[in-house]
């Protein structure tokens, strides 16, 4: 196990974690996930992607896009593409940036002019010279004739009690899910690193504050907490709400966590001999205390990825989650319950999807706590 | 003697609950020149750790607190510096060998580049940081210094640990360095190699060197001048020869008379006997 000559922690992170197979699978998963989450309008929709009708060629699925998602479509390349071209970009700082602004605002400008389209053709039935379907041909809303058939070619994954695709509604409601656990917690995460390492290092009644702080946190049963925080802000159908709900009840393990880590590693002498060079409070925080607890934070957090992801199935299983038009997973699962007997595919397949996705972070959250000690030996 | 680089005066230090202190450090004062060595010597406990990490301000509060004293660096106050100013004292004009190597040095980051970090912190102006750090970890005997950098604390000996952290202290350049038994980890050869370093350095760079120990040899080798303490207290103090010739405190008596002399043969070790002293 030799490391490069005076590798950084970032390098040694990629290093050793790129030789965890199961990490590394788990990692492209997510990706994965995201991407198809992000695409789902083009993979799961009964928009044509392309048509040729009349002589005329048309592109019906971008006009099914709502205008979020226009922006979200838009917006996630232009900042990719800005930051591949940061360096010619930016080698004269002015005018890289003048160029930025421009480019971003007239992108912004021209977004607020796209209208919701509610376009009801079905380009399935739909007569044409030629057209290009995507993968799954239903879009997440629509009711079919043939309420709960079971998988075939045409309903890859069955339908719903109602008829609706249930392959295209694990595609769609993959944006909540994905969105809400990752967000969630980065949310928690934030808050939960923050207080523990206050707390943690600047102990005496700092600590005494934060720690009665998250016992207060904890009385509460967090689920009754959401509801009534989600209660109270009467806007049920606001994704950002539930995000910021579960990330700010989540955080008090993160927290606890951390400042025990603190309150360990203070007791040894690194940190005060990176103090007796010079370091600063933050400091010492950010660059020794941190980088030698973050083991065991990363993989609570991504157990608290899966704990977010049922939570907000449980959410919406009372009511209180996002609502339609988007199903997230746990809509899905909690729908498919009652049919349980006999259309076994409405649970089956939103919880492989689900089972997929906890075990990819599970493993990724090893995996790099495994990388992050340089201790452990890697296999 | 000239305006002293350092100068202490009635420290103070406490521990423990307020109304039945642990006094720690009682009333220390001492000064010292550029270029000068201080040793100081003392049983264990008796206040040498927590006096030396004092000069920067270093020890937490709590649990410590700091009762009473001034201490004077190149003339600026340091009890009262603002914390900025603090952290420029530190590593650039005092830098510390701690007692501890194991875990003194951060298990996450590689030894080359802790020694970056402090380079490139403290002293700004350094063009070629890496065959810096090369230099640094050969001065202190690491053979193959090139390969070593990549190393993480873990993977080497409590002595190359213990030297890894004396590159460190070195290469910030200090005016005034406090070595806490740097040499306790080490073997003879290394030990005399190292204080060799030390002795050259200071010839070279006028580096004044705060050495706490408890070899006596080390001490009538090495310092110019040496500080007895004794239960928080400087018990004796004076040139070396003098108090090694001529010990005025009971204490450094025994302390001395405990040291085995080579070729004198004894029967056993001489042990204190605190009912005679005080
Ligand atoms: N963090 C602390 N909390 C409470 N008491 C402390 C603390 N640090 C030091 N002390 C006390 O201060 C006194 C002096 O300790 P110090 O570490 O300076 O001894 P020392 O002379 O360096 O001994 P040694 O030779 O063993 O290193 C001891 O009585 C010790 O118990
Ligand atoms: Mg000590």
């Amino acid at each position: 196990m030799n490391a490069p000559v005076d590798e950084s922690y970032s390098q040694r992170l990629a290093r050793r974690f790129s030789r965890d197979a199961l990490a590394l699978t788990g990692f492209w998963l997510i990706i994965l996930a995201f991407v198809l989450a992000a695409l789902a309008p083009f993979l799961a929709n009964n928009h044509a992607i392309v048509r040729v009708a009349d002589g005329q060629i048309s592109f019906p699925v971008l006009r099914s896009l709502e205008p979020i998602e226009w922006r979200f479509l838009i917006n996630v390349p232009l900042a990719g593409l800005i930051y591949a071209l940061r360096r010619p970009l930016f080698r004269n700082p002015q005018r890289g940036g003048l160029i930025v602004a421009v480019v971003v605002i007239v992108v912004q400008i021209a977004l607020a002019f796209v209208q919701p389209y509610n376009d009801v053709t079905n380009d399935r039935t739909r007569p044409a010279t030629f057209k290009l379907m995507p993968l799954i041909a239903w879009s997440p809303l629509e009711s079919s004739p043939d309420a709960l058939v079971g998988p075939s070619w045409n309903h890859l994954c069955g339908t719903d009690s109602t008829g609706r695709d249930v392959a295209a509604r694990i595609l769609h409601g993959a944006r909540t899910s994905l969105a809400i656990g990752f967000v969630s917690q980065v949310i928690a995460l934030g808050v939960g690193v923050t207080f523990g390492a206050l707390a943690g290092y600047y102990r005496r009644w700092v600590d005494m504050v934060i720690c009665r702080f998250i016992e207060v946190m904890e009385c509460f049963p967090s689920l009754l907490l959401i509801l009534v925080i989600i209660g109270l802000s009467d806007s049920q159908n606001n994704m950002i709400v539930i995000m910021a709900v579960i990330g700010l009840t989540g955080w008090t393990g993160t927290a606890r966590l951390v400042r025990g880590e603190f309150l360990r590693l203070g007791g040894q002498s690194f940190p005060q001999a990176a103090q007796a060079l010079g370091a600063g409070d933050l400091r010492v925080i950010l660059r020794h205390l941190l980088p030698n607890s973050l083991g065991p934070i990363l993989v609570t957090a991504t157990f608290g990825v899966a704990s977010a992801i049922l939570l907000e199935s449980s959410l919406s299983f009372l009511g209180f989650g996002m609502q339609a038009p988007t199903p997230s997973w746990g809509d899905l699962i909690s729908e498919g319950r009652r049919f349980i007997d006999f259309a076994w595919w409405l649970v089956f397949f939103p919880g492989v999807v689900m089972l997929v996705t906890i075990m990819s972070y599970n493993f990724v959250g090893e995996g790099l706590r495994d990388a992050v000690d340089p201790r452990l030996q890697v296999k | 003697m000239s305006a002293p680089l350092l100068r202490v005066e009635n420290l103070g230090i406490e521990f423990g609950p307020a109304d039945a202190p642990v006094k720690a450090v009682d009333g220390v004062s001492f000064a010292m020149a550029a270029g000068e060595t201080l040793a100081v010597v003392g049983e264990s406990g008796s206040g040498k750790s927590v006096t030396a990490l004092a000069l920067t301000r270093l020890l937490a509060t709590p649990p410590a607190r700091y009762v009473s004293g001034a201490i004077q660096f190149q003339g600026r106050e340091v009890m009262t510096m603002p914390a900025p100013e603090l952290r420029a004292l530190r590593g650039k004009q005092i830098a510390y060998i701690f007692q501890e190597p194991s875990s003194s040095l951060n298990p996450v980051f590689t030894i080359g580049y802790q020694i970056r970090e402090a380079i490139e912190q403290h002293r700004p102006e350094v063009r070629d940081v890496r065959g810096e750090i090369v230099r640094a970890l050969d001065l202190v005997g690491i053979r193959d210094a090139a390969t070593r950098l990549g190393d993480y604390p873990h993977q080497l000996s409590g002595g190359m640990q213990q030297r890894v952290m004396i590159a460190m202290a070195l290469a910030c350049q200090p005016n005034l360095l406090v070595a806490d038994e740097p040499t306790t980890a080490l073997d003879v050869t290394i030990q005399k190699q190292i204080m060799d370093l030390l002795r050259e350095l200071k010839s070279k760079t006028n580096m004044a060197i705060l050495l706490i120990t408890h070899n006596f040899g080390l001490v009538s080798d090495f310092a110019d001048r040496v500080v007895v303490m004794f239960r928080g207290k400087i018990v004796e103090s004076g040139p070396t020869a003098e108090v090694l010739r001529h010990p005025q405190h009971p204490y450094t008596r025994a302390l001395i008379e405990c040291v085995p002399k080579l070729g004198q043969k004894q029967r056993r070790l001489k042990v204190i006997d605190y009912a005679g002293i005080n």
